[in-house]
């Protein structure tokens, strides 16, 4: 079983970037609506864990909840004898990392100068895409591996989107570049996002649905706790 | 014929796969161009041309960005 886990991929993009990999045959939107906003950490850890873990993390506060780390027990991947999870929030995401990225939003937005937040959007997207290229190689070689479970976590579209989902063209690259990983995969497997992206002027915010796609099995439109169910069946 | 005066210009080296320098190679026979250096040199102007036509100016407006702040805050990414 493969997964391809693309934070924030957007449905629209999809369809307007014409990501034919990405849509696989069968794909559409996720039902999030249960939940009260469309936060990351919520939203990946209720997709593994089967259940909704929104009041139990955010009882953590706003600053520990980026350290959830459910136990393997706790999740689906314990049903795999040789899983491989890369960078995925809620189990093994890379904190140092990801603080970073967390670190430049802040000082970006409470720089009140053009010319240093211009720098600063530059270092947020440098370190996002070098993140991106790491995650890709790391990916590949685990589709080369002997692993029976690989989920492969892409935060690039979310973390490139906040500060610059109005640049057409970045968005652009950034979506072709996803469907080629999914072309890449030589088996079956499944696309999902924890939320979309849409439009605040230049930046992005979540959007309220994921998007999800198979080869083999349309899925309507199911929430993001039904994965736990159609993966382990 | 080919302008062989390069002395007044500046090139640089890229590297292609080969099957696609094989693609544009058969295309080139269809088309008036010389050589794949020509052809590629001109798909690239034309889409950098594109590209330089279709990028919008970035415009941040104050209100989008205490709006983007708010949302960021409630999403859990800024304190």
């Amino acid at each position: 079983m493969i997964i391809l886990a693309i934070d924030a991929l957007e449905y629209t993009l999809v369809e307007e970037f014409k990501c034919n990999n990405l849509k696989q045959t069968f794909y559409g939107r996720t039902d999030i609506s249960e939940f009260s906003e469309p936060r990351t950490m919520v939203l990946w850890s209720s997709f593994m864990s089967g259940k909704n873990m929104e009041a139990k993390i955010l009882a953590k506060g706003n600053k520990e909840m980026w350290n959830t780390q459910l136990d393997l027990e706790e999740t689906f991947f314990r049903y795999y004898d040789n899983p491989k999870i890369i960078d995925l929030p809620g189990f093994n995401y890379e904190k140092e990392h990801h603080d970073m990225e967390r670190m430049l939003l802040k000082k970006y937005f409470e720089s009140n100068s053009e010319d240093e937040k211009n720098t600063i959007k530059k270092e947020y997207n440098n370190h996002s895409f070098d993140h991106h290229k790491k995650i890709k190689q790391e990916f590949q070689n685990a589709l080369n591996g002997s692993h029976d479970f690989v989920l492969g976590y892409f935060s690039v579209a979310d973390v490139i989107g906040h500060l610059n989902f109005g640049n057409r063209i970045m968005m652009k690259m950034i979506y072709k570049d996803l469907d080629e990983i999914a072309g890449s995969i030589n088996e079956s497997f499944i696309v999902l996002s924890d939320h979309g992206m849409e439009n605040i002027g230049m930046f992005g915010d979540h959007s309220n649905y994921g998007f999800w796609s198979t080869g083999s099995m349309d899925l309507g439109t199911p929430k993001i706790t039904d994965f736990f169910n159609i993966i382990t069946k | 014929m080919k302008d062989t005066n390069i002395m007044s210009e500046e090139y640089g080296e890229i590297r292609i796969q080969k099957d696609l320098i094989t693609k544009i190679e058969t295309r080139v026979k269809e088309t008036g161009f010389e050589s794949v250096e020509e052809y590629v040199t001109f798909v690239l102007e034309e889409v950098m041309k594109e590209i330089e036509e279709e990028e919008p100016e970035e415009v941040f407006s104050e209100e989008d960005e205490e709006k983007v702040k708010e949302r960021l805050r409630a999403l859990g990414y800024l304190d």
